[in-house]
């Protein structure tokens, strides 16, 4: 190892166990900025001893569920992986989990790395790593003051991708055409996963539909059904482009409310029945993305279906934690098309629930909540007793669900998230469930407040 | 007396929830019991003569535009422009506003022309304006204020056919060079605010609803509504917009 990155590596050591014992966080970016700039060649160099080598998960819903899950099958087919497992996914959080995972003299215990990375972040992540396989889940409308447009993020995705190497496997969702069609007229090996099963589609788009137009050739796409978004069947009448047939899918599927999924599975020589522990469709995506990149990578079906069915929910993305004889289920919700799904799981039941929405609008939340408006909270209507608004724009929300006329339901508003907190459990009684559907960052703050409370463990003490 | 709004392609045209407008003028009609009805004007539909009362367009991505562009042009901005002249209100935020303007001049290729409802052009910029706004207006109602989030690389400048909006405090505005930001010419109002505008500047709601049932004769009075949690919203996010810049 080169001086260099030797001390890179020790720089950040030293900071991440400084941070975790004064009690500043799990360290999770910052000993890898650190160490980026002590070396710029940071993380080429350390990827270079694992001698499994990379993969990058990247899309805008589920990489963190995906990746989670990815992990679990991985180490059960004892490939050891080096995840950076907090949401964390800049090129910091990477350079961070390669620190963490080795000793003083560069050692890793890890043998492949696996790291989920922000969709604008794919190129540079491509170039540093070397990845022997990419993954795209979606893509959907998410911090776009962050990104710029949609269209413009696919086509520089598609020109980091073309520069892969030649046996690199690409691993695409087919039910998302502006991911799909990353995949036309490239030189690597494209592999495809979806839901082959129109039962839960729908004639209409979702008002958060972002994808309406061929990435190839700019006619309008014509569509036989929509599953999730601008997710579906579908076909281009300009240029032919349509759903690639599919490698991995799930069929005959089944939804059990908040009690998940169950499904047929068919991948190459052989299908299974499969019980999916996390509600929404959303999360089959993720189910199908990790499975169809552990057989790219040769792990045995077995192995992999075992792994899924054995798989709690990722960190935060849907949490139970017990609050004395009540329950708090938290689920994330960043952007408007895994917002729609959430509502869509949580109305499923027949019971009213209670809510909070909680909406922060710091820079990882996206500074711009316009977004919210793109939410069909209108599909709540009847089906809450309380809702409570919260975050730092939770008046923001407060009028969006008062101009969605939720007849019979109570709203009220609490900017102050532990506050609202409170609220939302003196609401329910006893052996009752209240839901939270936090942003990214105000489901951080809640956690801290449930750790503090002694709730929850702090998650870098998780797995 | 009903109100008939014109939505200028919802497919198209609906960027950063924009569509929030079309929902808050819906609700504000209605909660007031006036009559209201949507219609949805798709590439190839014509504009009727005298039929609609409040036309809205939102904003779209590149590709989005362009399609829109042709339609707008050839088929929809001649009669558009009529229909504001004779009284019509008009609502257009961002790719919207810029195409109701004199022309676009890209940094390359020649200046597209745009529909000439606002005495205003658009020259393309090299730096995107990001962020929350917060600007004073005679629309703002009671706090003299609109809020709302831009998001946009194009630098417009406004003639002396129309005025602006408002005058920013925060943020960029139409240029990043005058602070002024938006145009009002007639009832049409052109804005690069997001956010969505509407739900947290009623002020700006009903000047469009007044505008569009004074279309009718007599003169109207709007009946006030409990607007204590958009006042809220306005409030908090004119705080959030000058701690965050």
């Amino acid at each position: 190892m080169r001086l260099k990155t030797r001390t890179a590596l020790l720089l950040g050591k030293a900071i991440g166990s400084t941070s975790r014992a004064l009690k500043l966080g799990g360290g999770s970016t910052l000993p890898g900025r650190v160490a980026r700039r002590a070396d710029s060649g940071f993380v080429p160099a350390m990827v270079k001893e694992l001698p499994l080598g990379c993969l990058l998960i990247t899309g805008t819903n589920g990489k963190t569920t995906t990746s989670t899950l990815l992990a679990s099958i991985l180490d059960k087919a004892g490939m050891t992986p080096v995840h950076n497992h907090t949401g964390a996914n800049l090129m910091a959080g990477i350079a961070s989990a390669l620190i963490r995972e080795s000793d003083l003299s560069g050692q890793l215990a890890a043998r492949i790395g696996l790291f989920e990375v922000d969709e604008a972040a794919l190129p540079a992540a491509i170039t540093d790593t070397s990845p022997r396989l990419v993954l795209v889940n979606n893509l959907f409308r998410d911090q776009l003051d962050r990104y710029g447009e949609l269209d413009t993020l696919a086509s520089k995705m598609k020109k980091a991708i073309a520069g892969l190497d030649r046996l690199a496997v690409v691993a695409l969702n087919a039910d998302d055409p502006l991911v799909a069609s990353i995949g036309t007229g490239m030189k690597q090996k494209f592999m495809y996963y979806g839901i082959d099963d129109e039962r839960y589609g729908t004639d209409t788009m979702q008002h958060a539909a972002d994808s309406k137009h061929c990435a190839i050739c700019g006619s309008r796409l014509n569509y036989e059904y929509y599953l999730f978004g601008h997710l579906g069947r579908y076909k281009c009448p300009g240029c032919g482009m349509a759903r690639p047939a599919t490698d991995v899918a799930a069929t005959s599927v089944e939804m059990l409310g908040m009690n998940g999924t169950r499904c047929t599975l068919r991948y190459p020589g052989g299908t299974t029945e499969l019980t999916i522990p996390l509600p929404g469709l959303y999360n089959v995506y993720n189910i199908l993305a990790a499975m169809t990149t552990s057989l790219a990578l040769g792990v045995e079906p077995d192995i992999v279906i075992r792994a899924v069915e054995e798989f709690t929910a990722a960190f935060g993305r849907v949490e139970r934690i017990k609050v004395a004889d009540r329950e708090v289920l938290m689920i994330l919700a960043k952007n408007p098309a895994g917002f729609n799904e959430v509502i869509r799981t949580l109305t499923s039941g027949t019971d009213k629930k209670s809510v909070m929405l909680a909406l922060n609008d710091n820079i990882a939340d996206g500074r711009d909540v316009s977004w919210i408006w793109d939410v069909d909270f209108e599909m709540f209507r009847g089906r809450l007793d309380n809702v409570v608004c919260s975050g730092i724009r939770g008046w923001d929300m407060a009028v969006r669900v008062k101009y969605a006329e939720l007849m019979e339901t109570s709203i009220v508003t609490q900017p102050e998230l532990d506050k609202a907190l409170d609220l939302g459990l003196e609401l329910i009684g006893r052996g009752e469930t209240f839901y939270i559907v936090p942003t990214y960052t105000a489901m951080l703050d809640l956690r801290k407040t449930m750790v503090e409370r002694g709730l929850v463990t702090p998650f870098w003490e998780g797995k | 007396m009903n109100i008939r709004i014109g939505w200028l392609y919802p497919d198209l045209m609906n960027i950063y929830g924009d569509r929030g407008n079309i929902i808050t003028l819906v609700n504000r009609c209605k909660w007031r019991g006036i009559p209201v009805e949507v219609d949805e004007l798709q590439p190839g539909d014509r504009i009727s003569e005298g039929r609609h009362d409040i036309f809205f367009m939102g904003g779209g991505q590149d590709r989005e535009q362009e399609i829109v562009y042709q339609d707008l042009l050839e088929l929809k901005g001649e009669p558009l422009k009529r229909q504001i002249e004779n009284g019509a209100a008009a609502l257009v935020i961002c790719g919207g506003y810029q195409l109701f303007g004199k022309f676009y001049r890209p940094f390359e290729g020649d200046e597209l022309k745009g529909i000439e409802v606002f005495d205003a052009y658009t020259v393309a910029g090299r730096k995107r304006c990001i962020g929350n706004v917060v600007a004073k207006s005679a629309l703002g109602g009671p706090s003299g204020t609109v809020v709302g989030f831009e998001n946009h690389s194009g630098k417009t400048y406004l003639g002396e056919g129309c005025t602006p909006l408002g005058m920013v405090s925060v943020g960029f505005g139409n240029n990043a060079e005058d602070r002024t930001e938006g145009a009002v010419y007639l009832g049409a109002i052109g804005t690069y605010l997001h956010g969505s505008l509407l739900p947290k500047n009623p002020g700006v709601a009903d000047f469009l609803i007044e505008k569009g049932l004074a279309r009718h004769g007599g003169t109207v009075r709007l009946d006030p509504l409990d607007d204590t949690l958009e006042k809220r919203a306005h409030d908090a996010a004119v705080l959030r917009a000058r701690k965050t810049h």
